[in-house]
């Protein structure tokens, strides 16, 4: 629409030889003929959600399986090359200390407790009562 | 209206098949609105990339666009966001004042290989590019694309007693800028 005799017309822009030809074509390529690589990526973010659960869980399933085989103890015997005296020398010397114990333990002063009673069953139950094995041997 | 019947016959192939259906918006609206930037950023090679802008943007929304709605405007309101974000980053960019912009303008066009060099079009479009933003798109859509005030008004959002009534300033600073006055 002209509202004006004073504007001139016409269109003094220019563009570069074949552009209208060749625009359409690469309008398409950047838009439907890319699809596919934006259905992907439309996927992927889609799915991620599910994937970061999925990764998660079978995490802690490595992990809990590690974990379990780690602190099970065995039932084979268990070999004491590696392990500190420290940590087993307690366990068997407190088991050669009841043995000790149980044969060596004066109960003559327990007469009085009744006939029939076993050393064995007396320092089973002072154990079972907490009572430190070594304040046992003391004291028996 | 009757741009509307016209878009009839996209909005039933985008139903059916969108792909042929966009091909055929494509066909019908790229060089219309290749012109439409152009007439806003100026430089060619801007223009090229807003324009691969505008239909990258509809085409990602193309399923969501609702038949009820005018094509015609959605489209030239995509385009023209396109331009005004380019001309805006490049406002940015180089620190182009308003009051620089006729200069900016000149230095543009000086040898371009992709403007006409008469004199007369050297001076209406210096004109143009000094009105404000938006009057000069009011403008352009009116002059050059003889857009009726009820499409402009959905394409800028803007009603459209305001839209005649830049478009009629808009003619009367350009008159006179084009005098000398």
């Amino acid at each position: 629409m002209k509202n004006s005799d004073k504007i001139p017309e016409g269109n003094p822009f220019k563009v570069p030889e074949n552009y209208f030809e060749e625009l359409n074509d690469r309008i398409i390529s950047s838009t439907i003929e890319n699809q596919y690589g934006n259905k992907k990526q439309r996927l992927y973010f889609r799915l991620r959600s599910f994937l970061a659960i999925a990764a998660s869980v079978a995490v802690m399933a490595i992990l809990s399986y590690t974990g379990i085989k780690l602190f099970t103890p065995r039932n084979d015997s268990i070999s004491l090359s590696g392990i500190p005296v420290e940590v087993y020398s307690g366990t068997l010397l407190n088991e050669i200390d009841l043995l000790t114990l149980e044969e060596n333990a004066d109960l003559t002063g327990m007469q009085g407790l009744g006939p029939n009673i076993d050393k064995k069953d007396i320092i089973d139950y002072l154990l079972l009562e907490n009572i430190d094995i070594n304040e046992i041997q003391e004291q028996l | 209206m009757a741009q509307q019947k016209t878009d009839n016959d996209i909005f039933d192939l985008l139903e059916t098949d969108i792909n042929k259906g966009f091909r055929l918006v494509v066909e019908r609206y790229s060089t219309r609105l290749y012109w439409h930037i152009r007439r806003l950023v100026i430089l060619h090679e801007d223009a090229d990339d807003a324009l691969q802008n505008t239909f990258v943007n509809a085409w990602r929304n193309i399923s969501e666009f609702r038949s009820e709605s005018s094509l015609y405007t959605w489209l030239y309101a995509i385009a023209t966001n396109e331009a005004l974000t380019l001309i805006n980053k490049r406002t940015r960019n180089s620190a182009i004042s308003l009051d620089d912009l006729g200069s900016w303008f000149a230095n543009s066009i000086e040898g371009s290989t992709w403007f006409d060099s008469d004199e007369a079009q050297i001076k209406l479009q210096n004109a143009i590019i000094q009105l404000p933003e938006k009057q000069r798109i009011v403008f352009n859509l009116k002059y050059y694309d003889d857009m009726t005030y009820e499409d402009m008004s959905k394409v800028l959002k803007t009603s459209v007693g305001a839209l005649k009534a830049s478009f009629h300033h808009a003619v009367k600073k350009i008159e006179k800028l084009l005098s000398g006055i």
